[in-house]
Order: structure tokens, then C-alpha cells, then sequence
């Protein structure tokens, strides 16, 4: 270590900070922590000794130390989109995926907006996208899960009402007798004896066909029952089936709408910009073109620099509203 | 095949290219544009498409193939675009297959696709009044014997009344 008489710690920290920085450029992680550790040691405020120390570590995949440093880092400063990100994945390699998503979801807020080689929303964004892709999977399998579980019952319990009933049918007709039970209501089943079968069937029988011919046989009554019987279950199945379908949809992937992607990239935004044009693009798409290929708006080819374009904050609200109820959308 | 010796820089496809031809693939295949038909291969850094000349228009009836090999930054770089053998007798396409387009080239923009450069290409063919090679064919074939790729011209864009 360099010998550093007559200044003051803070002074000495920022040349062991700056050694570190020269080591880890050479790829010598271990004096690069050792640099770092010395300076943390005589000044442990400062956040950037902690962050470049977790970059070192990550770079070794030492998670466990990444977390801590992260950590220390984030309680100096809880704006570093570095230490976001990097707590972010050590919580990935634990499989804290909820947590994970919580700091790269923090990292990306931070780090939208910014330029040049701080710029790391695509990085944030592949971290972030693989773990609520995993969160998701999980998440709608349990969902598909329940929700079968829950179709299945409710179809054997409408199977069993209509079987009951069916059975009613044919038993009322075998016993058949044309004659209508007196004492009780037919527009409301509560009130039915129900130890009285022959009353329940009349009752059911008259609700379903008010207008009954007084002169069919009991034969053709029961034949029109049973097929009004399989006609209700059938239209019951067929409801139920669109609800839990409908229920489903979301956990099914689909289309993005192409107004949450960017015409360059294709893809959903990240971080959206407009142009004076009043058309939204990903942002370091857009800078690459601008860069790239020239200085004009790649849809209206009006003139544009870099500093004429906004973020479009109603476009990034309506990204992350689609993906938290889309999930299979973070899919890259 | 006029084309084999332009694959000069056959560098893979960079993440953002690869997703973004995905993406304009599985959007042909929902919605291609009137006239065109993706010919399947196993790459997606080279389309082969087939084009029909519109009804009512010079080509009618005739069958071309477009070759479309991408760059490993497109979009930021144009593809590069080329007719098969035989080309349509054009007087903006030349008989080794280029075509002399300024979106393909000097005004390339990357909100531009696959669908839109095949519409334009379409639409060039459509409004021809006259079935000829370009007045300079046989200098600009010539120049070209080395295998230059078009994007490596110097254009100088024929007026768009043609």
C-alpha cells in the first residue's frame, strides 16, 4: 500500500478507492476488495467504497457479501440504482424472488431518465423481466390449479342436481297420476314438502311449463321435462365453462397492444420517451438511432435531437399496469 | 443465385436484431402484405420472399423473389435487398438484382420493416410506365462483378416519377 503521510482519512480512503478502481480494471478482484475494505475501514459513509466492493464480490459471485454490502450501501443512500440492482440479483441466487423483484423494480425507477454510461435500464430490465416471469409461472399455475379444482366440483354438483332431478322424472311418471297436488305453491320450491316426491316433481314440473297442456299424457310430460331438465344443465354447463374461461384469460399469454411497444424495438417499453412528433419510443433505442442513423424522428422524419425528447410517464403507467396483470408479458 | 458473395459480413444477429425479426416474423405470419409470400427457412437472418406483380399493372402475372439478408444491427442498419434471378425489367432495378430505392439506402429508417420495404417495393413496380433496364445497367453490372453488395453503392436515386 502506498504511503500516504499528512492526509487526512478521507483523502487516504479516496486513494484506496481509486487503487481499488485500477485493480478491479485489471481484474484483480481480491486487491481490488482489499483496497475497498481499507477504505470502508477509515470511512464507512461513503457509499460508492461499499457499492464498488459489491461489484468486485458479484463479479466472484460471492452473493452473501453483495447482499451485506448492498445493504450498508442502501442505508447511506437509498437512491443508488447500482446497489438496488445488485441486492436485486444476490436476492435472485436465494430465490427471494419477491424481494428480488421489489429492488430491480426500484433500480429501474432510478435508473429511467438516466444518460451515458450510467444507464443500465435494459440490464435492470432482464434481471427484473427473468424473475416476475418466474414469480408469474408460479403464481398463475396455483391460480389454473384452484380454478380447475373449483370447475370440477361445480360441475359434479350440477351433474348431481340434474341426476336427482332426472330421477324424480322418471319416478313421478311411473307412479304417474294426472291429478295436481293441492297445498302448495309452484313459483317458490321452499315450501315444498320435500318428503312428498310426487309434490316436489309437480312442483318442478309446473314451474318449468306453466302452460302445460292439461290433456298430454304423462308420458309426453315426462319426455318434455327431461329434455327441458338437459337443456337447463347443458346451458348451466356452458355458462360456467365461460365464466371460469373468462376468470382464465389474463393467465394466458397473448399479444402485447402494439401501443406499449416501441416501433424501433418492437418490444414492450422500458422506458418510454415522446418526441415533439408526438411519437413514444424506447428510450436507448431511440438514442441509438439518433446516434446511429441520424438526427431526425424515425417515423416523421421531422428534425430531432436528444434534448427534444420527454419521458412519457402516461405510457410507463399503462406498461406497468398491463404487466402486473399480465404476467407471461415480462417473457423476453 | 447472383447473390452468394454479399454475405460478406456474416455476423450473428445482436439480441435487440434477433428479437425484433422474431417479432416481424410472427407478424407476417398473422398479417402479410398483399402480394408477398415468406418463404420458409431455417434462418432468420436471410428472408427469401416471393412477390406477385399487382393486377393491372405491368407485372401482372409475373412471379419474382426478393433475397433479405440482415445486418447485426438492424434496425439501425438497412438490409440489404436484392432480387433473385431473374429480376423484374425495371428501370430502377438492375439486371444483377439491385434495386436502386432511397429507404434501402440513404433514407433508411428504423421504424421501417420488412412489410413496409416490400409495399414500397411493390409499389415502385406498380407505378412503372415502361419495361427496361436502367440506362446504366451494363456499366453498374460490371462494377459490381467483384460481388459489391448495393448497400456498399453510391446512389444516385433516379426521380420517383417512374
Amino acid at each position: 500500500m502506498a504511503r500516504m503521510f499528512g492526509s487526512s482519512p478521507k483523502e487516504q480512503a479516496e486513494l484506496l478507492k481509486d487503487q481499488g478502481n485500477s485493480y478491479f480494471k485489471k481484474d484483480k478482484l481480491g486487491a481490488a476488495i482489499e483496497a475497498y475494505t481499507q477504505a470502508i475501514t477509515l470511512c464507512p459513509k461513503v457509499p460508492a467504497y461499499w457499492t464498488n466492493r459489491a461489484l468486485c464480490h458479484k463479479k466472484r459471485n460471492e452473493w452473501h457479501q453483495v447482499e451485506n454490502d448492498c445493504l450498508k450501501a442502501l442505508d447511506l443512500d437509498n437512491s443508488l440504482t447500482k446497489a438496488h440492482y445488485m441486492l436485486g440479483l444476490a436476492l435472485l441466487e436465494r430465490r427471494q424472488y419477491h424481494e428480488a423483484t421489489k429492488h430491480l423494480e426500484k433500480a429501474l425507477d432510478l435508473g429511467r431518465g438516466a444518460t451515458g454510461s450510467s444507464y443500465m435500464v435494459e440490464e435492470i430490465w432482464q434481471e427484473l423481466a427473468k424473475a416476475r416471469y418466474v414469480e408469474w409461472v408460479a403464481e398463475a399455475s396455483n391460480r389454473q390449479r384452484q380454478q380447475r379444482e373449483l370447475k370440477d366440483y361445480l360441475f359434479g354438483l350440477l351433474k348431481q342436481d340434474y341426476e336427482n332431478k332426472l330421477k324424480q322424472a322418471y319416478e313421478k311418471s311411473g307412479a304417474a297420476t294426472e291429478h295436481v297436488q293441492p297445498g302448495y305453491r309452484d313459483d317458490s320450491n321452499d315450501i315444498i314438502d320435500l318428503t312428498n316426491d310426487e309434490g316436489v316433481m309437480s312442483a318442478l314440473q309446473n314451474a318449468y311449463f306453466p302452460a302445460m297442456e292439461l290433456q298430454s299424457t304423462p308420458e309426453e310430460r315426462r319426455k318434455a321435462e327431461v329434455s327441458q331438465l338437459t337443456e337447463e344443465f347443458q346451458k348451466r354447463v356452458q355458462t360456467m365453462e365461460e365464466v371460469f374461461d373468462k376468470a382464465g384469460a389474463p393467465d394466458r399469454p397473448g399479444e402485447v397492444p402494439d401501443y406499449l411497444c416501441c416501433q424501433i424495438s418492437m418490444d414492450i417499453f422500458r422506458d418510454p420517451v415522446i418526441t415533439p412528433s408526438g411519437v413514444t419510443y424506447e428510450r436507448a433505442v431511440l438514442m441509438e438511432h439518433l446516434q446511429k442513423v441520424g438526427k431526425f424522428d424515425p417515423l416523421t422524419r421531422a428534425t430531432l435531437h436528444p434534448d427534444q425528447v420527454a419521458p412519457n410517464l402516461a405510457i410507463k403507467e399503462a406498461v406497468q399496469t398491463f404487466l402486473s396483470h399480465n404476467g407471461w408479458a415480462y417473457k423476453t | 443465385m447472383s447473390s452468394s458473395g454479399y454475405g460478406q459480413k456474416e455476423k450473428v444477429l445482436s439480441r435487440i436484431a434477433a428479437n425484433r425479426l422474431q417479432k416481424e416474423l410472427t407478424e407476417w405470419q398473422v398479417n402479410a402484405p398483399c402480394g408477398f409470400k415468406h418463404k420458409v427457412t431455417d434462418s432468420l437472418q436471410r428472408w427469401i420472399i416471393e412477390v406477385h406483380g399487382a393486377p393491372n399493372t405491368l407485372y401482372e402475372g409475373e412471379q419474382f423473389h426478393l433475397q433479405v439478408d440482415f445486418p447485426e444491427h438492424y434496425p439501425m442498419e438497412a438490409p440489404q435487398v436484392i432480387f433473385m434471378q431473374v429480376p423484374p425489367m425495371h428501370p430502377h432495378i438492375y439486371s444483377n438484382g439491385h434495386i436502386c430505392l432511397d429507404i434501402l439506402y440513404d433514407s433508411w429508417s428504423p421504424a421501417m420493416t420488412v412489410s413496409s420495404i416490400c409495399i414500397s417495393i411493390l409499389s415502385m413496380l406498380s407505378s412503372s410506365t415502361v419495361k427496361a433496364r436502367p440506362p446504366d445497367d451494363d456499366r453498374y453490372v460490371r462494377n459490381c462483378r467483384n460481388g459489391r453488395s448495393p448497400k456498399e453503392t453510391r446512389w444516385w436515386f433516379h426521380d420517383d416519377k417512374v
